[in-house]
């Protein structure tokens, strides 16, 4: 049956208010692998482990489907603003 | 019920696997409660699997772990806390160490080995209650499932990002030192 990737998207949005998200189907089709890229405040004060296990519980309905995760980021609002200053002064990395 | 089902169904695991092996496993079977509920279950095999999988005087002389359970019960969990405190770093992966089954299960091995740490794996996908069970004994829904010092570390991405960072490094020496 698989997963939609709007399915995924607005179970993240309604559950973590991300203030940025991506997520690719790289299933090929069959809706059961996700790469997800996450920014929300929600993620402040806690560490990488608790972030990914908020995106788990987020999407723990969609999980019963979903064969493989990977959560690319998950990180806050100020580490993303980071992220992207380096990524412009920094093109090649 | 036969013998031969708690063997980890590896061919050259059968034709090496002493018998003495064998009974321990019955005998700590015969440990655990076996419920009406759990009869149609298949026993549980936890195999620590060394990193000399396959030298054929090695492998009789390893030691297994053998347990029975259905999803999580407190056997499992009490079995399960065991594994995990007893062993510096353990990783819950699809595969071996030599034969991984699965990207994610391998990446998490080749870093592990490139940080020299010495880990034990189990191999989920023998049994399908442990692979169950340990979801939600970790609380994590996929594998590889990562453990150092006796606490869930992570799963891939984790590992990954750690290991970047250099913070995984520094965590699998301490581990190993302490």
């Amino acid at each position: 049956m698989g997963v939609t990737k709007e399915q995924v998207e607005s179970s993240l949005n309604s559950k973590l208010n991300p203030s940025h998200i991506e997520v690719l189907d790289t299933s090929g089709g069959c809706g059961a692998s996700f790469v997800v890229e996450i920014v929300s405040e929600q993620f402040e004060g806690k560490r990488l482990l608790e972030r990914h296990r908020m995106v788990n519980a987020a999407l723990e309905e969609e999980m019963k489907e979903i064969h493989a995760l990977s959560v690319k980021k998950a990180v806050t609002p100020e580490q993303w603003k980071k992220l992207q200053e380096s990524n412009q002064s920094n093109p090649a990395a | 019920m036969s013998f031969s089902c708690c063997v980890k169904p590896i061919p050259l695991h059968l034709h090496l696997h002493p018998t003495t092996t064998t009974t321990s496993c019955f005998n700590s079977h015969l440990s655990g409660t076996t419920t009406t509920s759990s009869l149609s279950l298949r026993p549980l095999v936890l195999t620590r699997n060394t990193s000399f999988n396959f030298h054929p005087k090695l492998l009789l002389k390893r030691s297994f772990n053998t347990i029975r359970c259905s999803a999580l019960t407190p056997e499992l969990k009490s079995t399960l806390d065991k594994v995990v405190t007893s062993n510096k770093i353990v990783l819950f992966m699809k595969g071996t160490k030599d034969f991984p089954q699965c990207g994610f299960s391998n990446t998490v091995v080749q870093i592990l080995k490139s940080l020299n740490a010495s880990f034990e794996t189990i191999n989920i996908l023998e049994n399908d209650l442990l692979r169950q069970g340990l979801k939600d004994y970790s609380n994590w829904p996929t594998f590889p499932q990562l453990y150092i010092d006796g606490e869930f570390f992570g799963g891939c991405d984790i590992t990954v990002e750690a290991y970047k960072n250099g913070e995984l490094q520094e965590l699998v020496e301490k581990a190993m030192c302490s």
